[in-house]
């Protein structure tokens, strides 16, 4: 096999996420490319790979032309006889098409290539999606759906698995109310001056602790809420890339997780675990982080930003923990100590505010951290600019359904 | 006159009985349990032979690993009426599986603590109350 050729971000575009009842998807995507592509000083005629995040939740909007999210955008931006490809792995898409454009420009099938990703995925819990009155007629292996079964026979909702993987952590390692309400507080002091945030204010301490419970011992505040966003990367060989750009970033390293058999994990759309011996909880995420610090050769002290995914607070613990290679419980003390403070932190965490002051666009939430990465590598954040000058690694993970994960490391290469 | 108690989704739980028992897969070679059933054996060094696959009832008691009290009402296909706050648990059984499920308290839930399995009501109709499996505290 040939080796593979050095590939780096040039181009970076985001459409802000909230809610966006008068566009459609395919118009907040269209807004995302041709922002990377301004951003990258090219044409639509100068991509020559394309690959997009399959949207989801069809059965209730969107329907077959969200989940074929490439040929649908190309009516808009004019069709011009590329590859492109669609990918749906939750919430993970973002960064798993990121690396099908990082792959398609290593392995020389292309010299530029974009992800882009679109979504509306805002309107309180994600829920199954067969509508089919009669599925048995056809579908003898119905059991397959095991998140229509566990929706409708269990009532688990993403925020009641979170809440029971977060009692078990209370239980073992003592994590508390307050240290919950802070993760969420001091992420969106990052939020703050992030124009692509739905949620730019700081949430106070009391606030959160007086928001309800939604699945206990998870307020209402210490979960993401559901967004509409868009995002484009558009990617080059490391040889040309600074002909478009005079801050280029290199991915150094970039993956997509899935589980080990015997993870005692059930995982979201799942009814049951059957936990083995020596195999990790969250196994997917565990395996993606294994393979980017084996892929760049670095290791978690290089690490001098990061973008977690703190789809709840318990999120952003055991994700700090992964990320890091830290014991259960030392996240806690981590984030209580400063040192992972968004904007003034030694390590700065979500310096956007994260997922938590985003709300999910599913399949474009990977796209949105790593631009955030982008932008505060560049140092292209004005007041939101984190106060550490020292950033050569940057490190993306992102949280999806059923066991799917993704992760990048950036590195600066200018 | 009571009404017909039927489950919601058949085939997940043996029912009628008076203890119901979960349905789940075993594979005759390796003896890893799948719930709900699959048709073959999702150890990646097993081979894919429906023939290796058997249905066994699992144990009605178990260890509750963590839980929660969820107090919104999730959106449909979700369905129950009247609408109250439920517990959702992670069980551990004899077998070595985690499952999921309800539980019939929101009450006094204990991490460690022993559950059994028995039935719930989610809603009705004019001929029957439709039921899922729920996991009840031992002695209560």
């Amino acid at each position: 096999m040939k080796p593979m050729r050095e590939v780096a971000i040039v181009g970076i575009g985001q459409h802000p996420w909230g809610q966006f009842p008068e566009k459609s998807m395919q118009e907040m995507g269209v807004e995302a490319i041709v922002a990377a592509l301004k951003d990258a000083n090219m044409n639509w005629r100068d991509i020559e790979s394309a690959a997009f995040g399959g949207y989801m939740w069809i059965a209730d909007r969107g329907g077959i032309p969200a989940l074929l999210m490439g040929t649908s955008l190309a009516r808009l931006m004019g069709e011009t006889g590329i590859p492109m490809v669609n990918c749906v792995n939750a919430c993970a898409s973002g960064q798993a098409i990121l690396r099908e454009a990082v792959l398609a420009v290593a392995s020389g099938h292309a010299d530029t290539a974009i992800a882009v990703a679109a979504d509306k995925s805002a309107g309180g819990f994600f829920r199954p999606q067969l509508r089919d009155a009669a599925p048995a007629k056809f579908d003898k292996g119905g059991f397959n759906d095991t998140d229509y079964i566990r929706f409708c026979m269990t009532g688990e909702t993403n925020p009641a698995y979170w809440a029971m993987e977060l009692q078990r952590r209370m239980y073992d390692v003592g994590t508390t109310d307050e240290t919950l309400a802070y993760a969420k507080h001091i992420t969106s002091v990052g939020a703050v001056n992030n124009p692509y945030a739905r949620y730019q204010k700081v949430f106070t301490m009391d606030e959160i602790k007086a928001s309800k419970y939604v699945a206990e011992p998870l307020r209402l505040f210490e979960i993401c809420a559901t967004s509409d966003g868009a995002g484009a990367v558009i990617v080059t060989t490391m040889e040309n890339a600074k002909k478009y750009t005079k801050k280029p970033l290199h991915v150094k390293a970039i993956t997509v997780g899935t589980p080990t058999f015997g993870d005692p994990t059930i995982r979201l759309t799942f009814c049951s675990s059957y936990p083995r011996p020596g195999v990790p909880d969250l196994s997917e995420s565990r395996n993606a982080i294994k393979v980017l610090y084996k892929n760049s050769g670095l290791q978690p002290g290089d690490i001098d930003i990061i973008e977690l995914p703190d789809n709840s607070s318990w999120h952003y613990l055991v994700y700090l923990e992964c990320i890091l290679g830290l014991k259960q419980g030392e996240a806690d003390k981590m984030l209580m100590s400063g040192k992972v403070h968004p904007i003034d932190g030694d390590l700065p965490v979500c310096s956007g505010g994260g997922v938590a002051a985003q709300g999910e666009a599913v399949v474009a939430q990977g796209l949105s951290q790593v631009c955030q990465l982008v932008r505060q590598m560049r140092g292209e954040c004005g007041k939101g600019q984190v106060k550490k000058t020292k950033l050569i690694n940057g490190l993306a993970q992102t949280y999806g359904y059923a066991g799917n994960n993704a992760a990048c490391i950036l590195t600066k290469a200018w | 006159m009571a009404k017909k108690q039927v489950p919601l989704i058949g085939g997940l739980f043996t029912w009628p009985a008076d203890k119901p028992q979960l349905l789940a897969s075993k594979c005759k070679k390796c003896g890893a349990y799948f719930f709900p059933t699959v048709p073959f054996c999702g150890n990646p060094d097993c081979p894919k032979d429906k023939a290796n696959m058997e249905v066994v009832p699992l144990s009605n008691t178990g260890k509750l690993y963590s839980y929660t009290i969820h107090t919104a009402q999730p959106a449909a296909p979700f369905k129950m009426d009247p609408f109250k706050p439920y517990g959702v648990a992670m069980v551990d059984v004899a077998e070595g599986m985690r499952v999921l499920g309800m539980t019939t308290t929101t009450e006094g839930l204990k991490i460690g603590q022993q559950l059994e399995m028995t039935v719930g009501r989610l809603y009705e109709d004019a001929e029957n109350e439709y039921i899922t499996w729920m996991w009840k505290p031992v002695g209560k």
